[in-house]
């Protein structure tokens, strides 16, 4: 197999059905009336927007906008708007300024100087505001995850990947920006370099380290079993590059699944009680 | 000895000239359903339904995909979910069968009859006149997002029955990747084999080609029926279909989704498909005893 970046090519139609589909089943089956997202105006949650509206209606799908002072982009809130108006979806602005002092003041060992843990407060409270949106109107909490951040550990535990459903965590980044654009949603915005904007200015590509179009096909050789060596001289970069993102990725599979419990008893909560999700 | 033995189990034109004289077209109705999962009164009524239908559009026989009685993706349910063979369930489609006229086949977990949780992923055929038999899957995928041999113990016996539709065959999805299954299930007589299948959707491909190429290679009918639908994020690509002897795709159900579809088998076609290309008579026994050899070493 040859890395190149036509292995990562797929029917973008053929995926929009298919995840169309699987939101429109999965919530006739389990009872909810809509989906509920963050609509932070970057392209993963943009994308999650326009594929909800194309399954389910935008009538029924709310996009919260979650901004909060210190990393306040008005940028942001307008390209948020843009794609809820263009997918017709509902949407609702919480500032969510105030809660955040609420923490900030009130846990004794807060660093403000920690900007990692500082910021992954950011992502949990923006779960706890998707998560009662989603019990007050029977919705269901409709992630934005995508393959490359998940196989990098690269979000915050019971954070950005809480969520009842995650209709792109198939998806490299880069699939996820031509699905975007197979689908309607501005140029701009598809390119738009991707954060998770839990502190100003940070950028995913430079706290990874390598650009989503190297990274994307370095994950597709380890999802296909590829060795080190292969890929890095497919690729014509460094070992020590592809070392690195494999150790990454393994390392991260605690963030990956349910917690961890010492075996005791006959068959055990996420390990072997294996059951399926719903009877339908 | 070797060679006697193999010529044996070669005598079968006699099957096929029995059975051609039964029936030479029947009417098969692919039943691509999306089955509730671990709800079989719901999946039964389905069932029935189509049955019914089928039977007042001509069909003979209604075909519904593996575990269309249960689900597929049920996991530890499985255990709870199984029934004998005969059994509960297979007693109600009897009735059905009866009433209808029809024969049916439909998948189901399977419970033996000699131990308590010892479970088989079986295809059942029934007819008018009652339970005609059963084939237990042989080759259990274990891997990717299957998990078959964590649940199921494995058939060792293939499967041809002759009814009065003609001779029919029996498989289960993943075996089809393995010619030795359908090559014995034909050798043993039949002239329609049928595979029920929960196939996700990026194995499409792959059974598109094999569906053709077992019907090609065995100068069978083929007749593919696939689960539709979405069950814990797999979502079914449905695709049925019926596959004449020479590879043609005579019928196609919808992917993806439910689907019916009535098609026609003409056994008099077998005659001409397997003079035109004859895989079956110009079969090499012997290959057969180095194939064994060779693959108990690698």
């Amino acid at each position: 197999m040859r890395l190149t970046p036509s292995v990562l090519e797929i029917d973008y139609s053929e995926a929009q059905k298919r995840i169309c589909r699987f939101i429109k089943e999965y919530l006739e089956n389990a009872g909810a009336k809509g989906t509920v997202l963050g609509l932070s105006g970057g392209i993963d949650s943009a994308t999650i927007a326009a594929l909800c509206s194309n399954a389910i209606g935008g009538e029924n799908v709310l996009g919260l906008m979650l901004p909060e002072e210190e990393n306040f982009n008005q940028i942001d809130i307008d390209d948020a708007t843009i794609v809820a108006d263009k997918f017709k979806i509902k949407t609702q602005i919480c500032d969510m300024s105030n809660v955040l002092g609420c923490f900030y003041n009130n846990i004794p060992a807060f660093d403000p100087s920690d900007k990692l843990c500082k910021g992954n407060i950011k992502a949990r409270t923006r779960m706890v505001y998707l998560y009662y949106y989603a019990n007050k109107f029977n919705n269901i909490v409709c992630g934005s995850s995508d393959k490359s951040e998940t196989m990098m550990g690269y979000f915050t535990k019971w954070g950005d990947a809480a969520a009842d459903i995650t209709p792109i965590l198939d998806l490299y980044k880069t699939q996820v920006r031509r699905l975007a654009i197979h689908m309607g949603i501005p140029l701009e915005l598809a390119h738009k370099p991707s954060t998770p904007a839990l502190w100003p200015a940070q950028m995913a590509e430079t706290e990874l380290g390598i650009k989503y179009e190297t990274l994307d096909l370095i994950l597709f050789g380890l999802e296909r079993f590829m060795e080190t060596e292969e890929i890095a001289n497919q690729l014509n970069i460094d070992r020590s590059i592809i070392d690195q993102v494999k150790s990454r990725w393994l390392v991260n599979e605690h963030k990956r699944r349910m917690p961890i419990a010492p075996k005791i008893g006959f068959r055990t909560v996420g390990n072997d009680f294996r059951l399926p999700r719903h009877k339908y | 000895m070797a060679l006697e033995r193999w010529e044996t189990i070669l005598d079968f034109h006699d099957i096929n000239t029995k059975s051609e004289k039964m029936n030479q077209k029947i009417k098969l109705a692919l039943a691509q359903i999306s089955s509730k999962r671990e709800n079989k009164e719901a999946n039964l009524k389905k069932i029935e339904e189509l049955t019914i239908r089928a039977k007042e559009q001509g069909a003979n026989l209604a075909i519904f995909p593996e575990m269309s009685l249960t689900g597929y993706v049920v996991r530890d349910q499985f255990y709870e979910l199984a029934e004998t063979v005969p059994g509960p369930t297979v007693k109600r489609i009897e009735g059905l069968a009866s009433n209808t006229g029809m024969h049916i086949i439909f998948g189901m977990p399977e419970l033996s009859e000699k131990t308590q949780a010892t479970v088989f992923n079986t295809a059942v055929l029934v007819g008018p006149q009652g339970f005609v038999g059963k084939y237990r899957k042989m080759y259990l995928p274990t891997h990717s997002v299957f998990e078959e041999k964590r649940y199921f113990r494995p058939g060792y016996q293939e499967a041809a029955f002759q009814t009065k539709l003609g001779n029919i065959g029996l498989c289960i999805c993943y075996d089809i990747f393995f010619p030795e299954v359908l090559r014995l299930t034909r050798l043993k007589g039949a002239q329609l084999i049928v595979c029920i299948s929960a196939s996700p959707a990026v194995r499409r491909n792959y059974f598109e080609t094999l569906t053709c190429a077992r019907a090609i290679e065995n100068t069978a009918y083929v007749a593919y029926v696939n689960l539709a639908g979405v069950q814990d994020g797999l979502q079914f690509w449905g695709g049925s279909r019926l596959v004449s002897p020479n590879g043609d795709v005579l019928a196609k159900a919808k992917y993806d989704e439910e689907d019916f579809v009535i098609c026609e088998v003409d056994f008099a076609d077998l005659r001409t498909a397997e003079t035109f290309i004859p895989t079956l008579r110009d079969l090499r026994p012997e290959l057969f005893e180095k194939l064994k050899a060779y693959s108990e070493q690698f």
